[in-house]
């Protein structure tokens, strides 16, 4: 099926055609990749979840036609 | 006796207006026993949060010595403390007692990996101020092991967020763990038994977002201390300086989380 993932960083979309077998991990790569991002520093939300990089896109409940959001995932705060 | 009031004796309460709240209890927050893991940015305003909130208890580890990049957002820290390449932990010791002379921290100078198993779980409450993923699974596990609540900040430039973990109620740091994080931890406990050692770049970072960051933890630390459990974060205070929002988003328990499976003994 296909779902949309937004850049919440400059608001771009794209369509991904995912299985009920892959993961919300795979989703992160392929967009963090086609964005020029880190995949590691990002990390995928659906409204208010935050989404386990190792759900299946099964175990998420997404339909056809969500959108899912690319949000920066920040580790710093000592040096 | 008819009780007389002293005019003017209001303002000699230290705590007058925290006690406005009406749920305060300075007994409450003075016994709390706090563990501060990381004495940096999050660090420094995590620990001048707790003790102006009353906190009189605190444990502050840290590794690092005191160097000039850190002085754009180390409110103690000092140019004399990096010329003289002082530690961290010990710094902030001695300058959070200005603040309050009543105040006991217990600085350790050392990587919180090589403290004993129950280390963390002696105290009430942890607040997680770190930079790696590393140090913050070792904690998390080690507090989660012990049901000792751990309130986690993140900062990358004008984004942060901070996680409030509960156990065995909430998920963990663990739960939602990204790429990135998954590949490090792998490598780290790979079968080869060695350490692994890792190139970790300067973070971009900035004062105004980590004050807000350590002080949404200190928030949720009054929270915990004073059993307010509906108030609490659930599970993840999201914070967006560049898009001017902010969130909280829930994360569900991983079932493949090693931290959340059955204790068999």
């Amino acid at each position: 099926m296909k779902i949309s993932v937004k850049d919440a960083e400059t608001g771009s979309r794209i369509s991904m055609d995912v299985e009920s077998d892959n993961t919300i991990e795979e989703v992160v790569e392929s967009a963090a990749n086609y964005w020029n991002k880190d995949p590691g520093a990002y990390v995928v939300r659906f409204g208010k979840k935050v989404l386990s990089g190792q759900t299946t896109i099964k175990e998420t409940m997404l339909q056809e036609g969500d959108v899912v959001e690319l949000i920066p995932d920040p580790e710093g705060g000592k040096r | 006796m008819e009780q007389v009031l002293k005019a003017g004796d209001i303002d000699n309460d230290r705590y007058d207006r925290s006690k406005r709240l009406g749920w305060f209890d300075i007994e409450k927050v003075k016994k709390a026993k706090v563990l501060v893991v990381g004495a940096g940015a999050l660090g420094n305003e995590t620990c001048k949060d707790l003790v102006l909130s009353g906190f009189r208890n605190i444990t502050l580890v840290d590794m690092d010595r005191i160097v000039m990049s850190n002085l754009n957002r180390c409110i103690f820290f000092s140019e004399e403390d990096a010329r003289k390449k002082r530690y961290k932990a010990e710094v902030m010791a001695e300058k959070l007692k200005i603040i309050d002379s009543s105040v006991r921290i217990k600085a350790i100078v050392d990587k919180i990996e090589n403290l004993p198993d129950g280390f963390i779980p002696s105290h009430d409450i942890v607040l997680g101020c770190l930079d790696n993923i590393s140090a913050r699974l070792h904690v998390n596990a080690h507090a989660y092991y012990g049901r000792v609540p751990y309130i986690d900040g993140a900062t990358h430039g004008l984004i942060g967020k901070v996680q409030v973990v509960i156990p065995p109620e909430t998920s963990c740091i663990e739960c939602g763990m990204n790429v990135t994080h998954n590949k490090i931890r792998n490598m780290r406990y790979s079968c080869t038994g060695n350490d692994i050692s890792f190139f970790e770049p300067k973070i971009p970072a900035d004062i105004n977002t980590t004050s807000i960051i350590s002080a949404v933890q200190v928030q949720e630390a009054l929270k915990v201390v004073h059993g307010r459990w509906s108030n609490v974060i659930k599970n993840i205070f999201y914070y967006d300086g560049n898009r001017n929002f902010s969130e909280v988003m829930e994360l569900e328990i991983n079932p493949a989380c090693p931290n959340h499976g059955e204790i068999i003994i």
